[in-house]
């Protein structure tokens, strides 16, 4: 007996020196940096953002497209098993293209979609002029076979049906040749007809279909697909859109009787059918105003009301500006039945699909934006999944499409091959994907000088885990691939060699209340008490100007968001003005003066130079903010906000705003609270607001409730901030910023009242800064009988920058808000695996899965993490 | 007996048809999300609501809704949570993860629960009795995601005893399953070990001091005989409907165990769509809970006449 247990030991001795061997030669994780958590946030979900699409092209010899490629070196087969292994929160439960709403739907189709186009790093394989390999990119076909071709002429002769203006000779129509190889993951073979059919079912009127709007409305708009897409269905459009009045409109004959008050837009309301957001002007169907409390004045309003009281002839706003923008007529402006042959999309020739755009559209925006063809499904398993349903609105259409692994379809790198709902999703390798063999996917590693193809992952596994805690473990056990950095773990892993920081396109501004009727409101409550407590002095712009140089920005982030930086200007760091050349916004001399002119830098300081100029700000003068409290102080007594019966020069009132709180208060917002009240009351010191701020927290509004706290004056303010694409700086102009609608000021800054005057080409042009945001963003405005667009493609990109820094600056300028902090996310990555590219860009990200490669196949991994205790060190 | 069961039924349907309605009506009271302002979904969104027939008269709708259930047992298509899917697949598919997770908990926390309160009953004011009430309290204290958090971390993480997350599939009854779900077993045990103890103590406790207890052992039972037949009878008649309570539980699903150990199940199902809001999946959900817990207050009424003889439902003596 004790024989056979020496030779079982020795045995065991044997086995664990050569398992302790192998380990040794291989990828130790230690030394070879991994690659990176290039997703902000919670470290749930892989990094999808950043990786590039799916796109990819056919195998070899007829690769047309770029031409001037380098031969690709034989790239060696590799047959291990390598499984993403990651997690969400919230499962996908429906990826159908056609319907998706939110981004965890939308997941899967990372994986099993594709796209005409495709952005991959510039490297010896894919050069970039004036760029070092992966530091910039280029676009290459995907499932085309060659770079589109410019039609407009030809098409504009031939089908005048798509209404390409007379004076356009190019940008407006493209042809695209489509690869021979293309395949859904059952065989089915992928033609252009099949792009028009899947097309023709996404804008299908009456399946009514989420995802039809991003092809029938705004820049990247497809020609007449909203005329098929809304067919039959009524519309408001505003006098103002139609250049005219409502006394005009009546004067040249118009009916009345079609005459309606955008509601949703002018009051927040439903309209009183509950379903559109208009209602006509004879009608007196009372709604609730959510932003008034029950009992109130205005705590219901009808239609009838709006134009009666505000938007009518007699109305309060009659000749503001409001009457034209928030009433208009209600119209069937696209009549049933409309026929798909005048959509702009359409089968041209032998596997050739031509696309018709409602504006012009080239370069980079062309070929990722406007060509997108996420819509494209599988007709005939699509089909197999529609049902209608009978019911009290007649008939609804429903679907099935991509609700199951049988109702599922793919055209991508990966197919979906098992999936529970609320629980797992899993996806292997999709066999008929032509990128398997295309040469395009392949890129030479940056360190190791070889070549590889994209893609090494074989399998994908989504698990659904809801708790930081449980993913924290999990990443420390080999589990998962990623995690993102709670504000606990900063001290231990904030510096760790396998921590990752990825900056994000948000920042975030403090806002000020500024609605005078909300702030009354409130201070006549009974339980509001005005002796100790004032919300009043939001009203005063010296005060709003003193809190707002009270703040060092970045000791603010460090202290209470590390993963986040200092936030400066309303556009971040990340945006992108010129994507084909990856030039930056913040890096040009219009937006660097932006700054020098808000923060009040006299240049002559720093030798007129700017760089310099800039790099000083740190948004803290506590000089200055002293002497805008003190002149806040005596305008405050001066308006009765405030009182000193006590004449000990120091405010009766405690100035105290509501911070609209989302959920419960959590660390984040205790440290943020502190800092904040501490800073305000620092630089007050020895003014008429010594120890007179704080801040105090709401109870729960809810995710996005408490926006509308804040929109309607029911809280004073908020750190909020928006995301707008990181290579459109100039979109969120007109979508947020000058928006009445969604702006967190629209009830109390109209930025259809605020007269701009911008020196174009040198000629000073005046008009409102929402027109200025307007024809920014490609609509025509007429002033004095002149017609301005400086839309893209429009007029000189200087000119765009020029007014997009105008219109920042003069938003800044009215102190409705103040920047603060900047968006960034910090996350671990697994030593199982690594990205080629270390250092984030914007473009691009890290190159997410697609350039993502492995220090451990499956079998080794679970080798070494058993090696090491079944808990890695990540310290 | 038999007619007053009859009776309970028909009531029920009335109190389930009240209870139906009330719910159609208040759920669709609730405002839908407000429309993204300028945002370029808004018109289809308002299209596909307008197709929904959201529009309608309540009365018109709740007749479409019943309608349907009746007619092909029909309970609508889920519109935000699951879009696209009919509600019952939904619900069918969730449940049994629930279910297993629950069942397995009480099989052996009931009797292990009930055991612990006879002895502590018997052993009244000794150490044995200390140490298992004041267990119990602190156990009851405790809510149960303290100790998955717990659980997870000691068993799962530290130990490596069992996986983190429980198994993906429906296999619910092979090894591997059963494995993977020991961790949440153990985190909803505790609480219901410790309330069936306390109350089975108590009750029993009160029971053994009983004059009849005295007459049984004088008439010469052995303490265990007077125990089991007499005294463990009466504490029944507290005891059944909380075992029934437990049972019924089991359809019922634990939100933070599940969002813990990914389980599958139907735990927040109903809050999630009161959120959506998915006005058919909280109806399902409604109705199904609605019903069930009035037909477990029959059974359990009813079950007190088994227990107990000297208590007969629907006696007019």
């Amino acid at each position: 007996m004790k024989k056979l247990i020496a030779l079982l030991l020795c045995l065991v001795m044997v086995l664990s020196l050569a398992a302790c061997g192998g380990n040794g030669d291989t990828n130790q994780p230690g030394g070879d940096q991994p690659g990176t958590g290039d997703q902000p946030g919670t470290g749930d979900q892989p990094g999808t953002g950043d990786q590039p699409s799916t796109g990819d092209q056919p195998s070899t010899g007829d690769q047309p497209s770029t031409g001037d490629q380098p031969s690709t070196p034989e790239v060696p087969e590799d047959t291990g098993r390598y499984v993403y292994k990651t997690s969400m929160s919230s499962m996908p439960a429906n990826w159908n293209p056609h319907t998706y709403q939110d981004a965890d739907n939308a997941v899967p189709l990372d994986y099993i979609t594709d796209s005409l186009y495709t952005m991959v790093f510039n490297d010896e394989l894919h050069p970039k002029e004036g760029f070092e390999p992966f530091e910039g990119y280029v676009i290459i076909p995907a499932m085309a076979a060659e770079m589109p071709v410019d039609v407009t002429e030809s098409v504009k002769a031939e089908h005048p049906e798509f209404g390409i203006p007379d004076s356009a000779t190019s940008s407006y129509a493209w042809s695209v040749k489509l690869r021979d190889d293309l395949k859904f993951d059952d065989g089915t073979p992928i033609t252009a007809q099949t792009f028009v059919d899947s097309f023709m079912r996404l804008l299908n009127p009456e399946a009514a279909n989420y995802r039809a709007a991003d092809y029938y409305e705004g820049s990247y708009a497809i020609a007449n697909a909203k005329e098929y897409a809304l067919s039959g269905q009524p519309t408001l459009t505003s006098f103002a859109a139609m250049g005219t009045t409502y006394d005009e409109y009546i004067a040249g004959g118009g009916d009345a009787s079609k005459v309606a008050v955008d509601m949703a837009n002018f009051w927040a309301v439903t309209g009183p059918d509950g379903i559109h957001g208009f209602g006509y002007i004879t009608d007196d169907t009372m709604v609730r105003d959510p932003a008034v409390a029950e009992g109130e004045d205005e705590a219901y309003v009808s239609a009838k009301y709006l134009w009666d009281n505000y938007l009518g002839p007699n109305g309060a706003y009659a000749g503001t500006g409001y009457d034209t923008a928030y009433a208009g007529i209600i119209e069937v402006p696209y009549e049933a039945g409309y026929d798909y042959s005048n959509v702009g999309l359409y089968v041209s020739g032998d596997n050739e699909l031509t696309f018709v755009f409602r504006n012009a559209m080239e370069g980079f925006f062309l070929t990722t934006y406007a060509m997108s063809t996420q819509y494209l499904v599988n007709p005939a398993l699509y089909d197999s999944c529609l049902t209608t349903t009978e019911t009290p609105g007649g008939v609804a259409y429903s679907s099935t499409f991509c609700t199951s692994v049988d109702t599922s379809y793919s055209y991508g790198p990966y197919k979906v091959s098992d999936f529970q709902t609320d629980k797992q999703m899993h996806f292997v390798k999709n066999d008929n994907w032509y990128g398997w063999n295309y040469d395009g996917y392949n890129y030479v590693h940056p360190e190791d000088g070889e070549t590889y193809h994209m893609y090494q992952t074989t399998e994908i596994d989504i698990q659904n885990v809801s708790e930081a805690a449980t993913s924290k473990q999990m990443f420390f056990a080999g589990q998962l691939m990623t995690y993102g950095l709670q504000a606990d773990d900063y001290d231990q892993y904030l510096n760790s060699s396998y921590t990752y920081r990825t900056p994000a396109e948000t920042v975030y501004f403090f806002l000020f209340n500024g609605y005078e009727r909300a702030i009354e409101n409130r201070e006549a409550a009974e339980d509001f008490d005005q002796t100790t407590t004032d919300i009043e002095m939001q009203l005063v712009e010296s005060f709003r100007r003193a809190v707002a140089v009270s703040i060092d920005r970045n000791l603010m982030a460090q202290t209470v968001s590390p993963a986040r930086s200092g936030g400066f200007a309303l556009l971040g760091n990340l945006y992108i003005y010129d994507p084909d050349n990856i030039l930056y916004y913040r890096d040009t001399d219009q937006a660097k003066q932006v700054l020098v002119d808000f923060y009040s830098m006299d240049l002559a300081d720093y030798n007129n130079d700017l760089d310099a100029a800039v790099a000083a700000i740190t948004g803290y003068d506590p000089e200055t903010a002293k002497v805008l409290f003190d002149q806040a102080f005596q305008e405050g007594l001066e308006k009765g906000y405030i009182t000193d019966n006590d004449n000990d020069g120091i405010s009766d009132q405690t100035v105290t705003m509501s911070y609209a709180m989302s959920g419960e208060v959590s660390d984040f917002f205790e440290k943020t609270f502190e800092f904040l009240n501490t800073s305000v009351n620092k630089a007050a010191e020895g003014t008429g607001f010594e120890g007179k701020f704080q801040i105090v927290p709401s109870a729960p509004r809810g995710s996005t409730g408490w926006a509308d706290y804040v929109r309607n004056g029911q809280d004073d303010t908020q750190m909020a901030g928006w995301s707008g694409s990181v290579v459109d700086p100039f979109g969120i102009t007109e979508s947020s910023w000058t928006n009445s609608a969604s702006a967190y000021w629209g009830r109390w800054f109209d930025a259809s009242a605020d007269m701009m005057t911008i020196n174009i080409e040198g000629k000073d042009i005046t008009m409102s800064m929402r027109q200025w945001a307007q024809c920014l963003n490609g609509t025509m405005v007429t002033v004095d009988g002149v017609d301005y667009n400086f839309g893209y493609l429009q007029t000189d990109t200087e000119n765009r920058l020029t007014i997009l820094a105008a219109i920042e600056k003069e938003l800044l300028l009215q102190y409705l808000f103040f920047p603060v902090m900047e968006n960034g996310g910090v996350s671990m990555l697994s030593q199982q695996v690594y990205y080629v590219v270390e250092e984030y860009n914007a473009m691009m990200g890290r190159g997410g899965i697609a350039y993502m490669r492995y220090n451990f196949n499956e079998d080794e991994w679970a080798e070494y993490v058993a090696s090491q205790g079944g808990v890695l060190n990540y310290a | 007996m038999f007619k007053y069961a009859l009776q309970r039924i028909v009531y029920m349907f009335f109190v389930f048809m009240i209870i139906t309605v009330m719910c159609f009506v208040l759920i669709r009271m609730l405002p839908l999300p407000q429309l993204p302002p300028e945002d370029v979904h808004s018109l289809q969104i308002q299209m596909r609501r307008e197709q929904l027939g959201y529009n309608k008269p309540y009365l018109v709708q709740f007749w479409y809704f019943i309608r349907n259930i009746f007619t092909k047992w029909d309970w609508g298509l889920s519109e935000t949570l699951y879009p696209g899917r009919e509600v019952w697949s939904v619900f069918v598919e969730k449940l049994p993860a629930t279910m297993i997770v629950n069942l397995y908990s009480i099989l052996w926390t009931i009797p292990v629960g009930i055991a612990l309160g006879i002895w502590a009953a018997l052993k009244k004011n000794t150490w044995i009795d200390y140490t298992i009430s004041t267990l119990t309290m602190v156990v009851i204290s405790v809510p149960s995601f303290v100790y998955a958090f717990l659980i997870q971390y000691i068993l799962c993480y530290k130990l490596q005893w069992f996986p983190f997350l429980m198994k993906g599939g429906t296999d619910y009854f092979s090894w591997a399953m059963f494995k993977s779900i020991v961790p949440p077993i153990l985190a909803l045990s505790f609480g219901v070990i410790a309330g069936f103890c306390r109350t089975t103590r108590a009750e029993l406790t009160e029971v053994l001091t009983s004059e009849f207890m005295l007459l049984a052992r004088t008439k010469g039972l052995t303490k265990t005989q007077a125990t089991v037949r007499h005294a463990l009878r009466n504490c029944f008649v507290v005891i059944v409907p909380g075992i029934f309570g437990e049972f019924i539980g089991i359809l019922g699903g634990s939100l933070i165990i599940e969002r813990i150990f990914s389980i599958p199940g139907v735990g927040g199902l109903t809050l999630n769509a009161i959120n959506g809001p998915d006005y058919n999946i909280f109806m399902l959900s409604t109705c199904f809970y609605t019903a069930i817990g009035l037909a477990a207050g029959l059974v359990v009424d009813i079950s007190y006449g088994f227990i107990d003889p000297r208590i007969r439902m629907g006696s007019k003596k």
